[in-house]
């Protein structure tokens, strides 16, 4: 059934979308999502899998090259500085996530500041904040072209399939390009989508946001030298569609049209207080506050009085993992976070570290931990919930559940505590006046008159970075 | 030689600057049960001596053509628009060489880049069963890594082979683990899928990467595949192969740098998809070690087609079968086919979507037209470079054939490249009949081309763009190529 028009309305709305256009709620929920994909990044410029992807990108150069976060005087050509700070922002799950469930900002934002670094005339924060928003709204539109999308991942990884979309329709945006090119560009990069989800989990899956950031961009590039791809692309079967099992598409409405209404303000992000999936936001929750009834009843938390946790998760094998052995499964385990949470009565950065994923104590009540699946749990982060309940050894059972988590976006983080997450993120890598500047900067993006001063705030490290980076093993 | 590899690739990223943290004996993992790991041993394991006299030879005919074709596809518009993408970015020392471009060098993931594009450039590759291109995805990136590895320790003919094998091995393997693969492609362009495999399979190979590494690269890689059909027929196919080489060899080159992915990737998990993500059905099977009995490369059993004219492999069987009706109406003599004989044209095709177009209006859209080329071979008598042609496309005599055409799909004609037939009938305007057949075309798999065909056809290609000198020593580089202590040779003669 061959419906044509989707393309040629995406690629006339990405053309059309202006300024005028931002209303005042996508503005401030945009900038929270600029503000917080930065902070993550930066710290994320101290993980392994950042180093071997910087190590790698370094076999380049080129002429206009861009900046790489959080180093002082680091560039590179701007498709791997886009690589790279995308896998940064990915580097420690710590990034923002939407229903449906993709991570938007990663994929989009480190492509915009590189290339924003290469045009003669440096793009205003408007011009920057318009072209993130496109990049955020052709994510959500296509998601919703089927309704596995709605449903935790199984096949592939949301932002290698709608990531590198956005990224090419936000760089297109950025570059001008006409309307037939933009179409242009979501065909070219329709055909580097699709990473399998396998690879969550592991120490590549931040490289899926980076190479969808990087390979939007390219493109973005190819699209405007005049490189063609099918210009059908989202409504002929054999297109886009082959990435789910059901698809139904539909136009994007014109710009100019009264009906136009950007998804973002409907829908919010999630942003993370913790380094890892999602679904363990709930998990953490849960436990917390199962933690403090049984502190409640008897006291203190004693390791040696409890016989059995039980958790009540919904099904999501990629996330059920009894024994994680890497940073990148412990990230990935309802078991570990909720044992995390009961053991420290917090959960912070440093316990996926090494030293705290390998300790006797955890080990010892992960094997205590056991998971159900309930029927009415669904693997959707629309709807799920987790229940914790500690059984103590004394026969006695202290239960909690958690339906939205704090930072879920039914109960978003406040500005002040997400400014907080940004500053103690970013004073890993950056000196005060840094942070203070992309605070700044960020805050009142829509006055700035050229984004560039971003790039020198987020090139303003500390001195003392060379010192963490070898102490810090994240 | 595995040793000295790895010794000297080590000062080679010094020298590049590359921050290079001090490598930890890697602890050997106890042999694992699973698919993937048995890939990691096999790609690590084997040797040059597995290759057997029949691949040797199988092999370095693909070699031959895929250079050849990779040449003559350096002439085309999309070639020219990604080489100019590429030489924005480079590396310090640009070492890689560009087909048919002597001034040119580029790093090696660009090299392979676009020597894969220009390979795929035309459809004028080869085609293996179950559908892919398999020598663009690999060819081009076993290339540039040659071309990177330091002077005194290039790889020796032989253990170029052993890696353009490897490469070509693992993606017949990875073919037969879905019944959806035996068929012409509907959903992902098969290229995108096993090729990126293949590509990071020979690198790491090429790279004496360990067990763990190979298996590694291969599941990097699978986070690098798949592209949609729907691109196909249009300028931005010939990025597949160029996307797949380029991105397996990054692959490697990041396992060697100590990434880690899915050690479970090949395999099957509920619920989790690795690289079954890409096909509705996926039964994986371990690949045996290539222990002292040998092993028997699929190459051996399943040769390749190679194509006369630059078009998809399916229209090759029309042109076969349009051709003999040519020649039934013109004659011992040779004459002109006039189009005001023809009163209609009935195709019997397989059904397949993206090569069914009645009036193609690109080059791209003509190569994926059973319409197009079945008129061509009609009027002309046989499908060349030329056809392809703006001049050619717009001709009056073959726009009138076009819309004369008729298209049906018998249900005895499975969208397959190793079971369909190619039929024509033609009604003349006084009211005879004539028909052809063709379901082995010359250069099919089943009627290999001969090795004067295949010289001929790489002459033609090579020519187009190196002076006969540089051409002969081609065929003959690679004629001795598993005897040749080095591959420089083969490299120095590219442009």
């Amino acid at each position: 059934m061959l419906r044509k028009g989707i393309t040629g309305s995406f690629g006339a709305a990405i053309h059309g979308l202006n300024t005028p256009q931002l209303t005042d709620g996508v503005i401030n929920r945009s900038k929270r999502m600029m503000l917080d994909t930065l902070g993550v990044g930066l710290i994320g410029t101290r993980t392994d899998v950042f180093k071997k992807a910087l190590a790698y990108s370094k076999l380049f150069r080129s002429d206009e090259m861009s900046r790489v976060w959080g180093q002082t005087e680091l560039s590179l050509p701007p498709p791997y500085a886009a690589f790279v700070n995308g896998i940064a922002v990915h580097s420690m799950d710590f990034d923002d996530t939407w229903h449906p469930a993709t991570h938007p900002s990663g994929a989009v934002l480190p492509a915009l500041l590189a290339l924003a670094k290469t045009l003669p005339r440096p793009p205003s924060g408007l011009d920057l904040l318009l072209a993130f928003n496109v990049g955020i709204e052709v994510q959500g539109r296509l998601m919703r072209f089927s309704r596995e999308a709605y449903s935790i991942p199984e096949r592939f990884h949301p932002p290698s399939v709608v990531g590198v979309m956005g990224s090419a329709a936000a760089s297109a945006k950025l570059l001008g390009l006409s309307p037939a090119q933009c179409a242009h560009a979501l065909a070219i990069a329709a055909s580097s989508a699709g990473a399998p989800l396998a690879n969550a989990a592991t120490q590549t899956k931040p490289l899926h946001v980076g190479n969808a950031a990087r390979r939007g961009l390219e493109a973005a590039q190819l699209a405007r030298m005049g490189l063609e791809g099918n210009p059908d692309i989202l409504d002929v079967s054999g297109g886009f569609g082959v990435y789910y099992k059901d698809y139904g598409p539909s136009a994007m409405e014109g710009s100019s049209s009264t009906d136009f209404r950007w998804i973002l303000e409907d829908q919010d992000v999630a942003f993370k207080r913790i380094p890892a999936h999602l679904g363990m936001h709930w998990a953490v929750d849960a436990a917390l506050a199962a933690r403090a009834k049984l502190v409640a009843a008897v006291g203190n938390f004693d390791l040696g009085r409890v016989r059995k946790v039980t958790l009540r998760v919904p099904p999501s094998k990629y996330v059920n993992c009894a024994f994680p052995a890497t940073e990148h499964q412990a990230r990935h385990s309802f078991q570990f976070n909720a044992s995390s949470a009961l053991l420290d009565n917090k959960v912070t950065v440093s316990s996926f570290s090494r030293a705290h994923v390998d300790r006797p104590a955890l080990k010892e009540l992960l094997s205590k931990v056991q998971v159900e699946t309930p029927g009415d749990n669904p693997p959707s982060f629309d709807q799920m919930y987790c229940e914790v309940e500690i059984e103590t050894a004394q026969g006695q059972s202290h239960a909690a559940r958690c339906d939205t988590f704090y930072g879920h976006w039914r109960k978003p983080l406040s500005q002040e505590d997400l400014v907080e997450k940004f500053s103690v993120n970013a004073s890993s890598v950056l000196c005060t006046e840094g942070v203070e500047g992309v605070i700044d900067v960020v805050g009142n993006i829509e006055s700035v008159r050229e984004c560039s001063i971003l790039n020198a705030y987020l090139s303003m490290t500390s001195g003392e970075e060379e010192q963490l980076y070898s102490t810090r093993s994240m | 030689m595995i040793s000295t590899l790895q010794k000297t690739i080590r000062p080679v990223w010094a020298v590049r600057g590359l921050h290079r943290s001090a490598v930890e004996d890697l602890k050997r993992p106890a042999p694992e049960d699973t698919v993937t790991a048995s890939y990691g041993k096999f790609i690590s394991e084997v040797k040059p001596q597995h290759l057997s006299p029949v691949v040797l030879h199988r092999s370095k005919r693909m070699v031959l053509d895929s250079i050849g074709v990779g040449l003559i596809g350096s002439t085309t518009d999309v070639f020219e628009l990604v080489l100019r993408h590429c030489q924005h970015m480079y590396a310090p020392d640009h070492i890689s060489s560009v087909y048919g471009r002597g001034g040119t060098r580029l790093s090696p993931i660009l090299a392979a880049f676009v020597n894969g594009v220009a390979t795929h450039s035309m459809d004028f590759d080869d085609t293996w069963h179950p559908a892919t291109h398999p020598s663009g995805a690999v060819l081009p990136a076993v290339l540039a890594l040659s071309d990177m590895l330091p002077a005194n320790s290039k790889p020796s003919g032989l253990d170029f082979l052993l890696a353009f094998n490897v490469g070509l091995e693992i993606q017949g393997r990875l073919l037969r683990f879905s019944n959806e693969a035996q068929n012409i492609p509907k959903r992902f362009h098969p290229p995108t899928v096993v090729g990126t495999m293949g590509s990071a399979a020979a690198c790491a190979r090429l790279l004496s990467l360990d067990h763990s590494q190979c298996g590694h690269a291969l599941a990097i890689a699978a986070s690098l595949a798949g592209a949609p059909m729907a691109n196909a027929a249009t300028q931005s196919k010939p990025l597949h192969i160029g996307n797949a080489s380029r991105l397996g060899l990054e692959a490697a080159l990041l396992a060697s740098q100590g990434l880690e992915a899915s050690p479970l990737i090949l395999d099957a998990v509920a619920g989790v998809a690795g690289f079954s993500a890409f096909y509705e059905d996926y039964v994986p099977q371990p690949i045996p070690s290539p222990d002292a009995d040998g092993h028997v490369f699929l190459l051996e059993k399943q040769d390749i087609g190679f194509k006369s004219f630059p078009a998809h492999l399916g229209m090759h069987f029309v042109a076969d079968a349009a051709a003999s009706v040519h020649n039934l109406l013109v004659g011992v003599d040779h004459g002109t086919v006039s189009q005001a004989k023809v009163q209609e044209i009935l195709l019997r095709v397989p059904k397949s979507k993206y090569i069914n177009r009645p009036f193609p209006e690109s080059e791209h859209e003509a190569r994926h037209s059973f319409q197009f080329n079945a008129c061509t071979a009609l009027l002309d008598g046989e499908v060349n470079v030329q056809s392809f042609s703006p001049a050619s496309m717009r001709r009056p005599e073959l726009l009138a054939l076009l819309s004369r055409v008729h298209v049906e799909h018998p249900k005895d004609n499975p969208a397959s490249f190793n079971s369909m037939y190619g039929e024509i009938q033609v009604t003349l305007v006084g009211g005879e009949v004539l028909r052809g057949r063709c379901d082995t075309f010359y250069g099919h798999w089943r009627n290999p081309l001969s090795n004067e065909s295949l010289r001929k056809k790489f002459r033609n290609n090579a020519g187009a763009v190196l002076p006969s000198e540089k051409v002969e020593a081609l065929i003959d580089a690679v004629e001795e190529m598993d005897k040749r202590e080095d591959c420089c040779a083969l490299l120095s003669h590219l442009h």
